[in-house]
């Protein structure tokens, strides 16, 4: 059976160079980079390489970069970070509506403990207004986070306009005042620049940008204190305590330098594809609904509800032909868990349990296009002969009293 | 729990599925808490469900027992079809982890309400 991978966003294969160039830390040049001896600084050496190109990805300085577990650990990291050590300055907090739940779970953790939360809506085009977080901003309020663009629906966030409203406020005395922004799925998709963004803290994650899982990155803008979520240890510059992982570093710096070098022409691949999977998809499926603004979104990805149907067992029929794709819904002991992105637009229950995400990378090709479009179509086919919600809806068109 | 091969078999060529055009009885369960729906539609010969069909919109659990119960009882006597038991659903499907039981219970009670509806209207 063909296997077709659309699911880029839950994860990426790793690239062949990037294995290639953590190979040797796997093997010969096993050393503790905290060691004083040649194996250690030959591993040293290779973090502090890694570290540059981390940095150069999103224009930071190299010693603004900590390296973690992953993006969940750097979201952690930054929030507890920096509302324990600025408590005494306010206890509000600003996010979106649609943030991952590795920001989401730690704040509603915040706000579990006291903390004030303003949650930002993102109206059906899944996009957050600056209008809102102006009116938002309280003299207490010491962190906004906000993603850069969404994981489920990939519409990108005006994340620009809030760090100048960020640097506006700090004119006005507001000093304690800090930007957070999560850019795991923009990273290597869109130009990151920490300086006109305006942000003190910013998430990465390797492996969404074809490096292995286990590593991640949080840019700490020089001058900015955290509170250390992981201690024991003088690692990062005493920001995040443990042993480097030195290969999983090397990994992600080498894919970094390849994601800012082939950044162009892998949006543009993406793209096509994503493009022309809709255009096929709208002409082969009736009854769908796109989510997420068309304009302002990630090139590689495309979130669609089919109605009548159910998000699961559309993954599962399609996982069945071969074809990896991602709901945001899902349904545990009978309590049904539609996604909270698609309900954020103001889709009902139908269309939120009905959503699909389909995120394409720069190895898919065309002929993968013509098979996923194929299997959707059957899929959804499928489900709908079953469905009790299609046949209402056919029944009433053809006058039969059900 | 990784879903088994008869319960991919069952989503991906359901047993029984559509909407009988001269059953007998048709009723329709919800789901309260999540909003998964099973349709059940029979004819009755006697004391005998001679046809069954169903449709389903949910979870693929919901979708699988709505499958395995429409066979099941298909050619079943009514009194030995009321005595079915959600966990002999569970295992029409090759079992369900525990968190997926609703779906089995769903189906249960949706063949509980057809044949108390066909049975009222029959007396």
């Amino acid at each position: 059976m063909r296997r077709v991978y659309l699911d880029h966003s839950a994860t990426t294969p790793v690239d062949a160079r990037v294995i290639e160039a953590m190979l040797p830390y796997l093997t010969d040049k096993f050393g503790n980079a905290s060691s004083v001896h040649m194996f250690g600084q030959e591993a040293r050496a290779a973090v502090d390489k890694a570290r540059r190109q981390v940095a150069a990805l999103i224009g930071s300085r190299a010693n603004e970069i900590v390296f973690t577990s992953g993006g969940t650990e750097a979201n952690s990291l930054a929030i507890r970070g920096i509302c324990e050590a600025a408590e005494a300055h306010g206890k509000h907090v600003i996010t979106s509506a649609i943030e991952h739940p590795s920001v989401r779970g730690v704040i509603d953790q915040l706000e579990k403990r006291g903390w004030d939360v303003t949650r930002l809506p993102v109206y059906e085009d899944g996009i957050v207004r600056v209008e809102d977080l102006r009116e938002a901003i309280r003299d207490d309020t010491i962190l906004i986070s906000v993603m850069m663009a969404n994981n489920e629906i990939g519409t990108v966030q005006p994340v620009k306009e809030i760090g100048e409203i960020v640097r506006g406020e700090r004119d006005r005395e507001h000093r304690h005042l800090w930007f957070h922004i999560d850019a795991v799925q923009a990273a290597g998709r869109l130009p990151i620049d920490v300086q006109s963004l305006n942000c003190d803290l910013l998430t990465l994650s390797a492996h969404k940008i074809y490096a292995p899982k286990g590593i991640g990155a949080l840019f700490i803008r020089r001058g900015v204190r955290i509170i250390p979520q992981q201690i024991g240890g003088h690692q990062e510059r005493e920001r995040r305590a443990g042993t480097e992982s030195v290969a999983n570093v090397v990994a992600f710096g080498a894919a970094a330098e390849l994601a800012q070098g082939e950044m162009d022409s892998r949006n543009a691949h993406t793209q096509r594809l994503r493009d022309r999977f809709e255009a096929e998809v709208k002409t082969r499926i009736g009854d769908l609904v796109l989510n997420g603004n068309p304009e302002h979104r990630l090139p590689h990805l495309s979130n669609i509800s089919f109605r009548f149907i159910e998000g699961e067992g559309l993954l599962i029929h399609l996982d069945m032909q071969g074809v990896a794709v991602s709901t945001g819904s899902a349904c545990s002991s009978g309590t049904l868990e539609p996604s909270p992105v698609v309900l954020a637009l103001g889709r009902n229950d139908e269309l939120a349990r009905g959503s699909i995400q389909f995120s394409f990378g720069k190895d898919n090709t065309d002929e993968d296009i013509d098979y996923a479009v194929l299997a959707l179509t059957k899929a959804v086919g499928s489900l709908r002969a079953i469905s009790p919600l299609k046949f209402g809806v056919r029944s009433a068109e053809s006058g039969v009293s059900t | 729990m990784p879903y088994s091969e008869i319960f991919k078999d069952h989503l991906a060529h359901p047993r029984n599925a559509g909407e009988l055009a001269d059953a007998d009885v048709v009723v329709e369960e919800t789901n309260p808490v999540c909003g998964d729906r099973l349709r059940l539609s029979l004819r009755i010969r006697e004391d005998w469900i001679e046809a069954a069909r169903f449709l389903a919109y949910g979870c693929p659990p919901t979708l699988a027992c709505g499958s395995a119960i429409a066979g099941m009882i298909e050619g079943m006597r009514i009194d030995e079809a009321m005595t079915l038991t959600k966990t002999q659903v569970a295992e029409g499907v090759g079992g369900l982890s525990s968190r997926k039981q609703h779906a089995a219970s769903l189906a249960i009670e949706t063949l509980n309400s057809a044949l108390t509806k066909y049975a009222s209207s029959h007396r």
